[in-house]
């Protein structure tokens, strides 16, 4: 079985670290080996679920969102968790989103874009409990041993 | 940091020029949105925003301009943003922004052209 490395980062859900996650996970892509191109994919989409947690996870407080990084030999997983309030999946792509999302100067596009830009994409979410998004992008099968 | 964001508004030209260097995510759109504001409240008709030394721009970002295209609008208005960069062309497309009243240029020169043509 091949090796699995983990790289875990724990940040505050405040706007000032969600680039530091960004340049984190850039350095990690670049080890791996992707292209320019996945590399920018890979950013927009941890950074699109990091905001998701900063805007949305804790209205009341600052809390922490956890990202975890598995490295496979061929492929990139990443996981964003929070322990926020949570939403109920029913309300994703609903009028009651759009409307949240454009009172936040948003598109409501960020689980969109993460789903266009990695290969794999999911989203967990249960009231009072938290969120958690799971995506993945597939190594360049190139540099694969 | 070696590039740190920046907005630079320039208004020598009948319509006047944002500059934005950096990164435009949840962190620095803030500062975006309060310039674009101040622009549209004064009456400008047309904003371009030069995104060429953007290194980043998230759905965020875009939906500050987003934002901005619709409070123009109502004026006629319209938004013309300045980018050669794939990633960017990409993300516009992707979040149909160019279906609204906002058009993409590679060059400012070439966006100024077809401005007073």
């Amino acid at each position: 079985m091949s090796e699995v490395n983990k790289v875990s980062i724990t940040i505050p859900s405040s706007s000032e670290f969600v680039g530091v996650v960004r340049l984190a996970l850039s350095g990690i892509a670049t080890r791996m080996n992707f292209s320019v191109e996945e590399i920018e994919d890979i950013k927009i989409a941890i950074s699109e679920a990091c905001t998701n947690a900063v805007q949305h996870a804790y209205p009341q407080e600052v809390g922490t969102i956890e990202i975890t990084c598995l490295i496979h030999e061929d492929k990139l997983e990443i996981e964003v968790s929070d322990t926020g309030i949570g939403f109920h999946p029913q309300v994703l792509g609903s009028p009651e989103q759009k409307e949240k999302s454009e009172k936040k100067l948003g598109l409501g596009l960020g689980l969109t874009f993460i789903k266009n830009l990695m290969d794999d994409a999911n989203v967990q979410s249960e009231l009072g409990k938290g969120t958690t998004i799971r995506m993945a992008k597939r190594r360049p099968t190139d540099v694969l041993s | 940091m070696d590039n740190p964001f920046s907005i630079i508004i320039d208004k020598e030209n009948l319509s006047p020029t944002i500059r934005i260097q950096g990164e435009v995510d949840i962190h620095t759109c803030p500062e975006l949105n309060q310039k674009l504001n101040i622009l549209i409240s004064e009456g400008h008709k047309t904003l371009i925003l030069n995104l060429e030394k953007v290194h980043y721009i998230d759905s965020t970002g875009l939906g500050i301009i987003a934002h901005a295209a619709r409070n123009i609008q109502p004026d006629n208005g319209k938004l013309v943003l300045i980018s050669s960069k794939p990633q960017i062309k990409k993300l516009i497309e992707m979040s149909g922004l160019k279906d609204k009243n906002i058009r993409l240029f590679e060059t400012e020169s070439s966006a100024l052209e077809s401005l007073v043509s």
